[in-house]
Order: C-alpha cells, then structure tokens, then sequence
C-alpha cells in the first residue's frame, strides 16, 4: 500500500515539474519588446563550404548600421557579436539573433524560423547562398507581413521565378556578375570553344549561366559542363573529366571547394596555365584568393559587382568605412582589404537598403510592413561601385566588374580590368521568368545580340 | 475492469495536454515545437517496432521518410521550383507519397531481412546514403537545392496561418499510429514477428517464413515512417536531401534511444527531448552550432545511466518508489523485449 502511494507521489511530482517547466518555455517564447523597437536577425553560414566567410556577412551588416544608423559594433574584431545602438526616426534597431546555416537550404529554412518565430524578428536579413536564398523567398512568400533583405545569394530563381513581394535582393545574381566575361574569353582571348565546370547547386548554375550565356552568345561553343557537388573533397575524378582539347575552361567551384579542385587538376593535367582559365567570383573574394598562389596568375575572374580597387571617391570611401568599423575580420586579418568580398560587400548593400526605406518611412513596421516594403522598393542607392534600384522583381539592376589575377612581390594580387554598367537580370533578354532555371543543361548553347558586347569600359583602378 | 496504473495516468495526462497545448502555450511552441515533436516521433516509433518487437534496428526510417516527403513535394508543387512540379492536389500527392514508400520500403526490407545484427545495420544505413545520394544528384525530382513551396491540403490550409490545425492533425496521426502499433504488435502477427526476433531458426522450423515476416514488418514500419514524411514536408514546406542525410539519420536514432528503445511511447518522449535541446541550447552562447556535441554527450550519457532510455528512467523510479526494483535493469530490447503490460 505504501509502495502504491509513493508511485502516486512520484506521478504527482512529475506532473508538477512538466506543468512548470511548460509555463516557464511558454512565457520565455512569448516575451514581446517595446513596439517601438525594430527587431532585426541577420543568417548567416558559419558551418559548410561558405563557413569562413561567416564574420565577413556580420561585418558587412554592422558596418552599414554603424554608416547608415548609428550603431556600433560590439567587438572591432569580431563582427559576429553585432551591434550596439542604433536607430531609425527614433525607433531602435536590434539585432535579436544570429542564425547560422550551412548552405543547405533545410537548415536556412529551420534557423530563419528560429529567428523569425521564436525570437520575434520583424526583418531578416540573408542568407549567404543560392539555394537557401530560394528557400528563404519562399518562406518569405507564406509570412507577407515580414521584410526579408537577402544577404549575399546570389540563384538567379530567388527574385526570377520565386518573386516574393516582401524579399528584396540588392546585390546581383550570379548570372550578372558575370556580364563581360563571355565577351572577354572570345573577342579578346580568342577562346572558340570552352569547357565549364560548376558546383552543382543554384548559385554556381547561376554563375555558370551568365558565362555560357554570353561567350556562345558571341559565337563561342561550350564543349562539355562537369558539375561537382558542392561539399566534394576530392576533385580527381572531376578533374579527370575536364577535357584539354578546349580553348578555356569557366571555373565556378566556390568556397572550400576551389583550392582542392586546382590541385586536382593540376594532378591531373599538369601546371595551370592561367590565361586559359576563368575562374568566378571565388578566384577574386578577399580572403580567399591570396591562398590560390600565383599558379593562377594571368586567370580573369568574374565579380560580384565588387571592385576594391576602384580609384573613385565613394570606393575608397567605402573601404575606409570597413576599417573605421572593424579592425580585422576573422579568419583573413585586416577588415578594410576584405570590403570589396562578396560576402562583406552583399550583406553591407542589402543592410543599406533595408535602412534607407526605413529611414523613407520614418522606421515604421505598423500594417504588416506593407509601408515599408513600398519604400524599399522605390530605394535607390548610390553605391561605392555605381547607381543601383531595384526591378519589378525586388532585383538590383547593377554595373558589373571584372578582374585579372597578376603577380606583384611573388605575391598574388588582383585587379579590375573590365566595367558593365546597369547589368540587368534579363541578361539582355536572355533569361524571363518563364525560360528554363539555370541548371546542368540550361542555358543552351545559342548565339544571340547582348546589349554590352564590345562595349566593356575600363574603370580607373589603384596601385 | 481496466487497471488505473501510474503509466495509464501519465499517458492520459500527457494526451490531455498535448490536446489543451494550443490554449496553454505559444504559437511558436505548438507551431515549430511540438508539431515537430509530433512527427519526429512518429518516424522515431517505426525505428522502435522494428526494434522492440523485430529485432531491427533500422537506419533506413528517415530515408523512407524522405522517399514520402519528396513524393509528395514533387506531386503537388505547381511551377516555381525544382522537381516535377506535376501540381496534383494534395491528398493525391499523400496516397502516392505513402504507396511509393511503402513499396520502396518492402524492396528495402525483402533485400535486408536475411540479415542481422551489425549487418542488418549496415544495410539500411546503405539505403540511407543511396536515398540521400540519389536525390542530391538526379535533378529531375530534387538536386541539391529541394523542393520549396510545398503546400498542404485545403483544410489545413496556409500552415503558417492555422499552425493549431496541423499540430492536431499531426497530434490525431500520433495518437493513430501508437493505437496501430500497439494493436498490431498483439496480432498474430506482432506475435510470430517478437518469436521472429526472439529465436528466429526455431521460428523457422515451426514453418514460419521468418524473411517475409521481417519483410512485412519493414514495409508495415515504412508506412509509419512514411505518415511522418508527409507531415514533415507540410510542417517545413520544403525538402531537400540535406533532410534526409545522415545527420537526421542519426537525429532518429538518437531520439529513439534517449527516449528508449524498447517502449513505443519512447519515441515522443525522446522527439520532445531532442527538440527542445535543439531549439534552446541554439541560445546559449558557448553552445550555439554545437548543438551535436551537447546531443551526442547527451546520447552517451543515457546510454551509460539508463539503457531503456528517458522512459527507462521513469520505470526505474517508479519500481524504486515502490520497491519492486527488478534486475537486470540494463535489459536491452533485442534480448528482452517489451513487456505485454508496458505496450
């Protein structure tokens, strides 16, 4: 009888401590701020092939609060840790989290809602990569009443096909980072024919799309396209595949996943001659291409709208802005000669736009946001690196700049070399929401007219 | 006359309150946590049978969870995303969804039921892989990015809007599939499949098809599975194979035996565990991304203090409280098995 009662008393005490436990978790998740307060999250990757880029997505983001809106950073040497202060028309902007994803679209989908539904943020700013970028558009499509400024993504479907109404994208996409280059490889280089090989996921077929696009457009031929899955270690059998018999050969393996593909092809066809080579935005991201060494020197590289070494007022400007804000950016070191990554550069423009449709509204998110996504759509921004506003599909039109890598001190460096200026998505009519998404087989290979050929100008540059 | 015991009362309990939940707690709990404990635990319950009564550990659960969920997000997505995009309406999508994974996952246990042990192990574990490989690289029906935008039926509706409406319907499925592996597992035959796992040649020479038996099991399991799948990609609208790679493989597991693998009702205890864990360890600074390593001591700590798992812990208080401590407390499923009182 005793036994009995005591296994009652156990029932009892058990039942108490779920009951309070509950209570405890449910008001933890339903504590509101002031309505005054604008609750911002920021998602970045800090795990996956774009991991070490984490702090360069922070960086980017507090250097335009503190530029645009008077924060703060926390710590100058390390960006994640966010900002402090900082306000809009008297309503203060607070950073509510951090999510960290890994380039899957699955965890960019549970953190943004980590973010977003349990810790309340009104405005997301991010992710870093193409396929969580779609996922996020989606996302973004089922929670109209919240602003979603992209971070760096660059797929072409985000804005193309997804067309979220409250997601804004004010960087390019992968396609026009590339305007230039298809030109480049056949009129200058005289490449006929080129072999490409991508990381098979959206951004890189993105990246892809805008060389094959314009070299065949100009009446080149892209003999064969290898498609590695992102995350891939070892490269052998890739690299085994790229054929030698082409002029040139388009290379948009990104993040970890450049440095092992090089060496595997150098294992598996000898010394690389850089002039045969164009490599994508990774050949040219601060940080990055230092450690590709001058094996490379002579490749010509693809953008992402970014030059860093622009000779113009509002470029300096804006690398200076980086340095004032942080001191280094970890893991690369110093923080001013990281302003021009893609990674720092697309979260600071997307930051900035974000803030000046706030600031057009007087910071207010009332009526589900719909004020304010009308002011950021009407945003436009004059850039360290050109004019930009946004199309009908929330997508910045921008002007696009290629670089060469060169030697300088044994040391590899990089320049701009090339400027195409308002660069649209169309692509000059290439793509439209109803042509095939970029993928292993689209575009196909067809010649056509694009408005910039033959017309690339040649910005000032420093050094 | 049914006997009122401790286990009836806290299960009654635990029912009420998964009910009134949507009353007592946020939106954000019953929306992303509990829902998410709901078919968590329904996948985790399909490891469990096969388990407790088969003597199979699976490792292939998520991938026929998957196999469902991809089914469905490629039936019923309309246009812009990746996949077949064959805009079917929804409960379309969920018959053929569980069909194919069903039949997938009798192919998949006709293959491995001649196996046991570590090697039975090792097969799903393939199957795992080989799904999670297959839809990262046939881009036809997924590729890396998944499928986005995957909608749920019309009565459910906008699940962001009416987040209560599939928390109970995921809460009725949980509720259905315990009452449906409670009551096969006393058929006859749940019965041959527990003389199956037991002594699986005597069995044998009884003129039992031990193979077919273990087959059926794994397709039976499948369908579980499956019910979770379907509801995970209405949950998430969106799958991809990062989904369903051998991170959430091992999640399964994990839950499974931090819950206990030896009784049914450990699947929701462990799902409810691993999410919150999930969920709020996230927010404590030092821990942030490494959520696995904290799980991971987690699993090695339960593992070492109470093989029956969160569950086990409780039959052991329970037995302490009443001093009835029975011996030997490290029983483990495939020796033991579930006792006819405790399912």
């Amino acid at each position: 009888m005793n036994a009995l009662k005591s296994k009652w008393k156990l029932v009892t005490l058990a039942a108490l401590v779920v009951l309070a436990a509950a209570s405890v978790l449910a008001t933890t998740a339903t504590a509101r701020s002031s309505a005054s307060t604008i609750k911002i999250a920021v998602l970045s990757d800090c795990q996956g092939a774009f991991g070490s880029f984490d702090n360069q997505d922070m960086a980017g983001v507090v250097t335009a609060m503190a530029q645009f809106a008077g924060a703060k950073a926390k710590n100058p040497n390390k960006p994640r840790d966010g900002w402090t202060g900082g306000s809009i028309n008297g309503h203060p902007l607070k950073l509510v989290g951090v999510g960290c994803s890994n380039d899957r679209a699955d965890t960019a989908i549970k953190e943004t809602k980590r973010l977003m539904e349990q810790l309340g943020a009104d405005i997301l700013i991010g992710p870093l990569s193409g396929d969580e970028s779609i996922a996020v558009a989606n996302y973004a499509k089922q929670h109209p009443n919240k602003t979603f400024v992209d971070g760096s993504a660059g797929a072409q479907d985000t804005t193309l096909k997804v067309r979220a109404p409250n997601f804004f994208r004010f960087n390019g996409d992968g396609a026009m980072w590339n305007a230039g280059l298809g030109d480049l490889a056949h009129n200058k280089l005289g490449w006929k024919t080129a072999a490409v090989i991508a990381d098979d996921y959206s951004f890189a077929w993105t990246s892809a799309a805008g060389f094959i696009a314009e070299f065949c457009a100009v009446g080149g031929n892209v003999t064969k396209r290898v498609f590695p899955p992102l995350n891939t270690t070892d490269y052998s059998s890739y690299a085994q595949q790229m054929p030698t018999n082409v002029d040139g050969t388009f290379v948009a393996v990104g993040g970890a996943g450049l440095i092992p593909f090089l060496k595997a092809y150098e294992q598996a066809h000898g010394p690389i001659d850089g002039k045969k080579f164009i490599g994508n935005l990774f050949w040219g991201t601060p940080g990055q291409f230092e450690q590709l060494s001058t094996r490379v020197a002579g490749a010509y590289v693809g953008g992402a709208g970014t030059a860093g070494d622009l000779a113009t007022k509002a470029a300096k400007a804006y690398n200076a802005q980086v340095g004032k804000v942080f001191k280094t950016i970890p893991p690369y070191g110093a923080a001013a000669p990281q302003a021009a990554s893609t990674f720092t550069y697309g979260f600071y423009v997307n930051t900035w736009g974000l803030l000046a449709g706030l600031k057009a509204n007087g910071g207010n998110i009332a009526g589900g946001q719909k004020s304010l996504q009308a002011a950021i759509k009407k945003v436009r921004l004059a850039t360290p690196y050109g004019p930009l506003y946004l199309d009908k599909n929330n997508q910045a039109v921008i002007n696009v700049f290629y670089q060469q890598l060169y030697e300088k001190g044994g040391k590899l460096a990089v320049k701009t070399v090339g400027e195409i200026p308002g660069v649209t998505q169309t692509f000059g009519g290439t793509f439209s929401s109803s042509t095939p998404a970029p993928g292993r087989t689209n575009p196909k290979c067809v010649k056509r007219s694009l408005p910039w050929i033959g017309k690339t100008i040649h910005p000032p540059v420093t050094g | 006359m049914t006997r009122i015991t401790p286990d009836r009362v806290v299960g009654i309990g635990a029912l009420v309150l998964a009910v009134i939940a949507p009353f007592i707690v946020s939106s954000y709990w019953v929306g992303a946590l509990l829902t998410q404990m709901l078919f968590l635990g329904i996948v985790a319950a399909s490891l469990i049978f096969l388990s407790a009564y088969g003597g199979m550990i699976s490792l292939a659960q998520v991938a026929v969870y998957g196999i469902a969920g991809f089914v469905v997000g490629n039936a019923t997505t309309n246009g812009n995303t990746k996949g077949l995009n064959l805009g079917w309406n929804p409960w379309w999508g969920v018959i053929a969804g569980i069909a194919i994974a069903v039949g997938v996952g009798l192919l998949f246990g006709a293959l491995a039921s001649r196996s046991v042990g570590i090697y039975f192990l090792m097969i799903t574990l393939t199957y795992s892989v080989i799904a999670n490989l297959t839809f990262g690289q046939v881009t036809d029906v997924s590729g890396f990015g998944g499928i986005s935008g995957i909608p749920a039926p019309g009565a459910i509706g906008r699940v962001e809007a009416h987040q209560n409406r599939l928390y109970y319907v995921a809460l009725v499925a949980a509720f259905l599939v315990y009452l449906l592996l409670r009551y096969v597992a006393r058929t006859p035959f749940g019965l041959t499949l527990q003389g199956v796992r037991d002594d699986p040649i005597r069995m044998a020479s009884l003129g039992y098809n031990v193979n077919l038996h273990r087959t059926i099991a794994f397709g039976f399991a499948s369908f579980v599975a499956s019910i979770g799948g379907v509801l995970f990609v209405w949950w998430n609208g969106h799958i991809d194979p990062a989904s369903i790679d051998l991170g959430a493989t091992i999640d399964v597991l994990v839950i499974a035996v931090i819950g206990g693998l030896y009784r049914l009702e450990g699947a929701w205890v462990g799902a409810l565990f691993f999410v919150i864990v999930n969920n709020y360890s996230q927010q404590i600074s030092f821990i942030g991304p490494r959520f696995h390593t904290l799980i991971g001591a987690i699993f090695l700590l339960i593992v070492l203090v109470s093989p029956g798992g969160l569950v086990g812990l409780w039959e052991r208080a329970l037995e302490l409280a009443s001093g009835t401590h029975k011996e030997p407390s490290d029983r483990t499923p495939i020796e033991v098995g579930p006792v006819e009182s405790h399912v």
